[in-house]
């Protein structure tokens, strides 16, 4: 069985670093951050854990429903969303994950684009 | 630079908060960078407790005064993050005036690990979980196939050494008519039926110890006394056929399709084994088998026929009659017998 991306990259000890990086820098990014503002700190970075771990092949997984649900109630643009995928491009490249590699979970990020961006902007 | 400046310097740029208070009044005396970073700027002789949310003063003191020390944790929030600070105070001499010296490690790091942790545990154990409940199912699916004992060989080492099984009695039925059946009904009635029908035998054969190994459209072969040797094996594989045939007979009368097998048994050797890497199979082969299968030619429709060392073995409770003789091997013939419950079968459990 071909391996995941998780597996490949030396699973949970890796990817948990590459999961606080992300978080750093999201929380930083004066764009995306406030979205974070008020919430608590175990919420985020459980949030957090999952979804680098859903998007490498790790141990979690949504349906797209529970994607839609859990940011509905969220002013997401097209520009954060933007935004986002280019910090988790630069995390991922700054913990030496391969270009293809990084493509691939970008895409896979990528491809929930419609459930989370607010339809009417 | 004087070794004097050399500390205040790393002490007001170190990543660790330190203040002195006035072990007295607890007032602050002074405070390095890192510490006003986090609680921002307090001037000297300011109140500093207020600073930390809920925090016990009476227990500071009284730390203080019997153990010299007192340790807590604050959490705040600075620029979006929750920090958590790990205070220690503890009591000390600045010339001759007593303080306490207050320092600060930023804990955040670790509580954002540990939550991380947390998450992650919970996502394996649900995992976990997840994984157990398959391997039951697919656990579940192999003991169908095959006997626990082999299935248990089959975990431990990855195969299966063939066993002879001697002696054991093989039933083996099939329906008369089967191929136009399937080609005059639905074949989803024709599978249903037989599921119906194949549900029923196992049920049957498991209470006298008589197990399906093989059922492949309308043959089904069962064996008793294995895996497990069973002096009456014989007794167990005629009571199983008695009562596959009763079964079949009184669905018969309330089902529209008619169905009427034809039953052999035979007793002997057989060796049981796993076949097949990919597409593995537990079976059984040898004389027992093709025997029975061949008595089952013999027996008319709704009777059993069985071997001569099967008859031989059945010992009371069945009748049993000559019934010609059937060529079991390569040569001449051998008798067979028809085999029947001998006491009224109504009455019968």
């Amino acid at each position: 069985m071909e391996k995941s991306l998780f597996e490949r990259y030396g699973g949970f000890s890796v990817v948990s670093r590459i999961v606080l990086d992300l978080y750093d820098r999201l929380l930083d990014d004066d764009d995306v951050g406030p979205f974070f503002d008020g919430i608590d700190m175990a919420k985020i970075v459980d949030h957090q854990t999952k979804f680098v771990s859903a998007l490498m092949g790790g141990p979690a997984s949504y349906t797209d429903d529970q994607i839609r649900k859990m940011h509905a109630h969220l002013a997401i643009s097209d520009a954060h969303f933007d935004t986002l995928a280019a910090i988790l491009r630069q995390t991922l490249a700054d913990h030496g994950v391969a270009e293809e590699d990084r493509e691939a979970i970008v895409g896979a990020f990528a491809e929930r684009r419609a459930l989370v961006v607010e339809a009417d902007r | 630079m004087t070794i004097a400046a050399i500390n205040e310097h790393l002490l007001r740029a170190i990543g660790v908060g330190v203040a002195l208070l006035d072990l007295g009044t607890l007032r602050l005396r002074f405070s390095n960078d890192t510490f006003r970073e986090w609680f921002g700027e307090i001037e000297i002789g300011a109140e500093l407790l207020d600073r930390f949310a809920g925090f016990d003063a009476a227990g500071l003191r009284a730390g203080l005064e019997t153990e010299g020390r007192y340790a807590t944790e604050t959490t705040f929030r600075l620029r979006r993050r929750t920090m958590t600070v790990a205070l220690a105070f503890s009591r000390a001499l600045e010339g001759d005036e007593a303080v306490a010296v207050l320092v600060c490690q930023n804990i955040s790091r670790i509580k954002e690990l540990e939550s991380m942790i947390d998450s992650y545990s919970m996502m394996v154990e649900r995992n976990t979980r997840e994984i157990k409940r398959e391997k039951e199912q697919v656990e579940k699916l192999l003991l169908n196939m095959m006997p626990r004992t082999v299935y248990e060989e089959y975990k431990t080492f990855g195969v299966v050494t063939p066993r002879l099984y001697d002696p054991v009695s093989v039933v083996c039925i099939d329906f008369a008519g089967f191929a136009e059946m399937v080609a005059t009904h639905d074949p989803a009635v024709i599978v249903s039926e037989l599921n119906d029908i194949y549900t029923a035998f196992d049920r049957i054969g498991e209470q006298f110890g008589c197990a399906r190994i093989r059922a492949v459209g309308d043959l089904y072969i069962a064996v008793a006394g294995l895996p497990d040797p069973a002096e009456d094996h014989a007794q167990s594989a005629a009571n199983a056929a008695v009562r596959f045939l009763r079964y079949l007979e009184q669905r018969n009368s309330s089902h529209p399709i008619q169905w009427s097998c034809r039953v052999g048994i035979a007793s002997g050797a057989v060796v049981g084994s796993v076949v097949g890497v990919q597409k593995y199979i537990y079976d059984v082969f040898g004389p027992a088998v093709i025997q029975a299968s061949r008595l089952r030619y013999h027996a008319r429709p709704m009777r059993i026929v069985g071997s001569e060392a099967m008859a031989r073995a059945l010992g009371s409770g069945f009748t049993v009659a000559e019934a010609g003789r059937v060529e079991l091997s390569e040569g001449e013939g051998e008798p067979a017998f028809a085999i029947a419950a001998e006491l009224r079968p109504a009455g019968e459990g």
